[in-house]
């Protein structure tokens, strides 16, 4: 036992860098991928079908397509046709764009909740229809969906395991790049989930409690 | 209620016709008021009451005949210019049965927000206004909260505020009383009360015998998607010519 917590206090601050970058690269794809999101869920219930049609083209790819394989097509696969991203950049674009698919349908569905008579009431008081959105079916629709989302920001930290398989040093890679030199995967893997339990299982509870604060107003 | 309505006409309706899928909900309805008029709109349930009121301000368009109001002439063949919309929208106010309040701001910006983006008042001017309104219909000390802390009556009349603060030429009032139980429902018909008798031009669809009988000036009668009777209010509610107005009267006013 006071072996392991050697062993972990030794290499934690690695581990500890590796977090960072898992983060860093979830909170670039949520800042990134969820007002997209929000773009996408207006524009599949626009008027003109191109715009509809290309919305859901891109929003069914972004869902139906595994974010392993998004990763892999933005890293190994743009360079053969002349875009080269760092693994850094190939993370962040990939999870931008299942975040954009995923969370569009979440902020849809948050929209559609919003009762007919306040787009009617906006309509009646002369709100254009950008006003409308932007000051009465926007805010309250976002209200709805933010535990949905919260809960897949979550998920999002966890997906970006997912970047070790291109190279981006974050927790996992750093977990298994330790593993393969001193072959104490069992502990480091362990160490690794520890870490990503503190950060998920505080959210959870922080999601929780903004869910009650979010239903205070609503009639 | 002799109060001296101007002859100038706000609306005028011709062969108004509505339907939803093949269920046709209005047939061929004329009528037309004169600004300053109130006119009570009855009916059983299902009969193109609210239908008549929201092809009004074009929430529902309409299929056949005509609608001018407050000078805006609106075609069923026609499609309607964004500029006449915007006029339509801003010379018409309505009131919902069910309030429609604005749940994720406070009561003042309620009535604010409107001002602002559709007059383009500033915020201290608007405020004011909002202030000045609320007090009007009692509610003074209710500008900071939000909607769901204040009672139904209470929403009701802030939607009303609501309303005034973009200067109406008229007011349509959906069902305002329904969603309240009667004796909130008084509160709410007391500030209609006094609109009315300054002179606001409105259209009040209603269950309401009693107001529809002394605050309107006069009363329509509408069943299966038609004008049954319309005239001075206690003549019709009290000598209803035909035998379904009668039957629908007698049902209504002996509870």
């Amino acid at each position: 036992m006071s072996q392991t917590l050697s062993f972990w206090a030794e290499y934690l601050p690695k581990l500890l860098s590796g977090l960072v970058i898992s983060l860093e690269v979830t909170g670039a794809a949520l800042a990134i991928g969820i007002p997209l999101g929000l773009v996408a869920a207006l524009l599949v219930q626009s008027k003109s079908r191109s715009v509809r049609w290309t919305t859901l083209a891109i929003v069914e790819i972004g869902r139906g397509a595994p974010a392993l394989i998004l990763l892999q097509f933005a890293y190994f696969g743009l360079p053969s046709s002349g875009l080269q991203l760092s693994s850094m950049g190939s993370a962040i674009a990939a999870l931008s764009w299942t975040t954009c698919a995923y969370t569009s349908e979440i902020i849809r569905a948050g929209l559609q909740a919003v009762p007919r008579g306040q787009n009617e009431a906006a309509m009646t008081l002369g709100l254009s229809r950008l006003d409308a959105l932007r000051f009465v079916i926007v805010p309250q629709g976002m209200r709805v969906a933010a535990p949905a989302l919260l809960g897949f920001a979550i998920l999002m930290l966890q997906a970006s395991a997912l970047c070790f398989s291109i190279a981006l040093p974050e927790l996992l890679s750093r977990a298994n790049l330790i593993g393969t030199t001193t072959f104490r995967y069992m502990e480091i893997l362990m160490l690794a989930a520890l870490l990503y339990a503190a950060i998920c299982i505080p959210a959870t509870i922080l999601v929780a409690v903004i869910e009650r604060r979010l239903g205070q107003h609503t009639a | 209620m002799e109060r001296t309505a101007e002859a100038r006409p706000i609306v005028e309706v011709k062969g108004l016709g509505k339907s939803f899928g093949a269920h046709k909900v209005l047939a061929g309805v004329d009528f037309s008021m004169r600004v300053g008029e109130v006119v009570a709109i009855i009916g059983p349930s299902g009969s193109g009451k609210s239908t008549l009121l929201r092809c009004l301000n074009q929430l529902e368009q309409h299929d056949e005949g005509s609608i001018e109001i407050c000078g805006i002439q609106m075609r069923a063949d026609t499609p309607i210019p964004r500029k006449d919309m915007n006029a339509l929208r801003r010379s018409t106010g309505m009131v919902f049965q069910s309030f429609n309040l604005f749940p994720h701001m406070t009561v003042l910006r309620n009535i604010s927000l409107p001002q602002e983006r559709a007059l383009g008042r500033s915020r201290a001017e608007a405020d004011e206004r909002s202030r000045a309104l609320l007090d009007r219909v009692g509610l003074g000390s209710k500008a900071d909260q939000y909607p769901a802390r204040c009672s139904g009556g209470q929403q009701q009349r802030i939607a009303i505020a609501r309303a005034l603060a973009l200067d109406p030429k008229i007011i349509l009032f959906d069902e305002p009383t329904s969603a309240l139980d009667p004796e909130i429902g008084l509160e709410v018909l007391a500030v209609m009360q006094e609109l009315a008798e300054g002179g606001m031009s409105m259209i009040v669809v209603t269950h309401e015998m009693h107001f529809a009988e002394t605050v309107s000036d006069r009363v329509i009668l509408m069943a299966d998607g038609k004008i049954l009777e319309e005239g001075p209010s206690s003549e019709v509610m009290r000598n209803p010519k035909s035998p379904r107005a009668q039957q629908f009267l007698h049902a209504v006013m002996n509870r």
